[in-house]
């Protein structure tokens, strides 16, 4: 028998009996959309997880600290030799960009610096640089202005959002972190005085200890940098570059050497003895790798060359964990109703072959394949699961729409940034041929006994 | 249609035994014939008499307990239900006491069910289809469905299906039987005239011993025994010798 012929017998079977038909695809449909609809939301939940998360910083990258700044010892090196500590240099960065999966490795200096203008000061605020390009890399949007440009002379700095939180007014104890008021100042015009450093700024406001070396403290040297600019967001707008000004990192590193000469810069590794390396070492870099599955093995990697390397992939881990059984369960809800639709094809099929019992007899006597027969049956019951689950597809769809409408209008404060419910074409397919699948599971068992009726019931007479 | 002519259907010492509770009843207790090709053979008896089962193992619908049925030299007891059905759908042509035409297809469909088991072209087995319909006389109908024709014209159209498939035996169990006597007696005359035609080997079953006299030979079967076996060209022959004698 030929599978057109097949298929035209089975759909005609079903469109003899259009209600009872429409009522088992119906139970499919609903079995289908719930499932759909329950996986959609559980996926949409973990897209406006994962954009969250990055949001707080990269999820594919690992951030190498110069030990010195840790907190914790590391006595898990093999070696454990800590006299010969390993320095973030020009030699670190060409080392770990030979790891596999790391795509690039971007270095940053950091330097806690003094902001004062007028009346207004800032205190340990800090300052990063960076190499060029890598805030546009990171897509850091601007409020104003441009990102800061390194190698002209004078140096360029960007703003935080946040910054502006962090400078108070010392005589009136008003600022925003004191009696939540915003001070009254433009960081892109106002003349600010950047002292880079601040232990000396110190010793000379209050006198400080002479025991070092007998001199009188001098006020240190306050640098007026240009601002390029203002990153976007309002004073309540977190995420990782808010609260930190930016600036290029040559024009730091330089900077740094002729402001301290031989002293000891703060932030800076020093040798055993206490004194200052001849260079400057880089505070941290951030090895980017390609793929959030990489960042685990290659903080261990890192951390197995006697670097001291986070991530935050344990965290995103532990959250993608949770995201799966949430999905688990709310599939599981969704399973429960296709299961009841399952079972509802087989009672159709059943009641099917009862009524048809005579007519699959003669089929037989007139010498139809008994695979025909039982081929007839699967299709029908897979077609009633295709027909299920396009349809209810489509109703997923409508839904999640209208999920997504109301969470939109309803939730909008609630920080839900994208769509709750999302439906990857994946899970249309997926759900389409889990239908029809289920379809054909649900009809094996009626099949084989139409299969093996017997065709006497064809010849007797009633 | 010589007597040396290899036969169509060898039957040979053929039992069937039911068990009806504790009892075991015979259906068919010792059952030998031949039938060759061409003949037109009608097996008589009253209900209960066993001719139904003979009927259904021919056909390789029902297993027998126990002898030899060869059908076109294949041995039908030995056979799986599978390998029934191919040989039916290859050899065999049916039809039934109530038509047993499927109600959703029309007349062409019907008869061209066979083929399509067959996995026949839908233009190649519809032409012949229509050759056969036209065979019974019910080209004005091709395009009716079952509920729009008389008892006697949905067995035409049972004799066309059985027909299209040009098998080397068609059975035939009570054609007649949901049928009136004008109409059984279109039916048969239609039935005797296309076997002619196409040299078909038929057999029926009937309880008429009315409408056995259609048939070439008859077989009387009686608590699951053939009694008694009339051929009616060899009484023609010897009515027609006897004539000549007298002359």
């Amino acid at each position: 028998m030929k599978v057109l012929d097949l298929l035209r017998l089975s759909t005609s079977n079903l469109f003899k009996r259009k209600m009872r038909t429409i009522l088992t695809v119906l139970g499919v449909t609903i079995g289908v959309a719930s499932i759909v609809v329950m996986i959609s939301l559980g996926l949409g939940l973990s897209r406006s997880l994962t954009e969250e998360m990055s949001s707080y910083g990269s999820l594919t990258s690992v951030t190498v600290e110069d030990s010195s700044n840790t907190y914790y010892y590391y006595e898990d090196n093999q070696s454990s030799n800590t006299d010969e500590e390993k320095h973030l240099d020009d030699d670190a960065i060409a080392e770990l960009s030979a790891l596999p999966n790391v795509e690039q490795v971007v270095p940053m200096l950091r330097m806690d610096v003094m902001l004062k203008c007028g009346g207004y000061e800032g205190n340990y605020i800090t300052l990063y640089g960076v190499p060029d390009g890598y805030l546009e890399s990171q897509g850091v949007e601007l409020a104003k202005g441009t990102f800061p440009v390194g190698g002209n002379g004078q140096m360029q700095v960007l703003f935080g959002n946040q910054v502006l939180n962090q400078i108070y007014n010392p005589k009136t104890n008003s600022g925003y972190w004191y009696d939540g008021t915003m001070v009254d100042l433009d960081l892109m015009n106002d003349t600010i005085f950047f002292i880079l450093d601040q232990d000396a700024y110190w010793n000379f406001q209050y006198g400080g200890d002479m025991q070092e070396g007998g001199e009188a403290p001098k006020m240190p040297k306050k640098h007026i940098f240009e601002a390029s600019g203002i990153i976007a967001g309002g004073p309540d707008d977190y995420n990782s570059y808010s609260n930190n000004i930016y600036c290029n990192i040559d024009d730091l590193k330089a900077l740094l050497k002729k402001e301290f000469k031989n002293r000891a810069i703060p932030n800076q590794p020093t040798t055993a003895t206490g004194k200052p390396y001849k260079e400057i070492f880089y505070n941290m870099l951030y090895v980017y790798t390609d793929s959030m599955d990489h960042v685990q093995e290659l903080q261990t990697t890192i951390n197995g060359m006697g670097y001291s390397a986070r991530s935050d992939a344990e965290w995103i881990q532990q959250q993608q964990t949770t995201m799966g059984y949430i999905q688990l369960v709310l599939g599981g809800i969704g399973a429960v109703s296709l299961l009841v639709a399952a079972i509802g094809i087989t009672n159709t099929m059943m009641m099917s072959i009862y009524e048809r019992t005579k007519e699959i007899g003669i089929m037989k006597v007139l010498g139809c394949d008994m695979r025909n027969i039982q081929g007839m049956f699967l299709v029908e019951a897979g077609c009633i699961g295709f027909i299920g689950g396009v349809v209810g597809l489509i109703i997923s769809c409508i839904l999640s729409a209208v999920i997504n409408m109301l969470a939109s209008t309803m939730g909008g404060e609630m920080g839900l940034s994208s769509n709750i419910s999302y439906i990857p074409p994946w899970l249309a397919l997926v759900s389409l041929v889990f239908a029809v699948f289920v379809g054909m599971v649900a009809g094996f068992f009626p099949s084989l006994r139409a299969m093996k009726l017997s065709p006497l019931a064809a010849i007797r007479n009633e | 249609m010589g007597a040396g002519e290899k036969a169509v259907i060898q039957v040979k010492g053929l039992y069937k035994v039911y068990k009806v509770g504790d009892t075991k009843v015979r259906a068919l207790n010792g059952v030998d014939f031949d039938i060759h090709r061409g003949e037109f053979c009608a097996i008589v008896g009253a209900s209960g008499s066993g001719k139904s089962t003979l009927l259904n193992m021919l056909a390789g619908l029902e297993k027998p307990t126990k002898g030899n049925i060869v059908i076109a030299g294949e041995h039908m007891e030995t056979k799986s239900e599978n390998e029934l059905v191919a040989f039916r759908r290859k050899h065999i042509g049916f039809i039934f006491q109530s038509f047993n035409l499927l109600p959703t297809m029309n007349a062409v469909e019907n008869v061209a069910l066979p083929l399509t088991f067959q996995g026949m072209d839908k233009s190649k087995r519809e032409k012949l289809a229509e050759d056969a319909i036209k065979l019974v006389g019910l080209k004005k109908y091709r395009k009716h469905k079952p509920t729009q024709m008389s008892g006697g014209q949905q067995q035409r159209v049972g004799v066309a299906r059985a027909l299209v498939v040009n098998p080397e035996i068609i059975f035939a169990d009570e054609p007649t039987g949901n049928l009136d006597s004008r109409t059984s007696e279109d039916v048969m005359n239609l039935m005797k005239k296309v076997v002619r035609e196409q040299n078909q080997t038929l057999i029926m079953v009937t309880h008429d011993n009315h409408l056995a006299e259609y048939a070439d030979r008859i077989f009387h079967i009686k608590d699951g025994k053939i009694i008694k076996i009339v051929d009616k060209r060899e009484s023609a022959e010897r009515g027609n010798a006897e004539s000549e004698e007298r002359e």
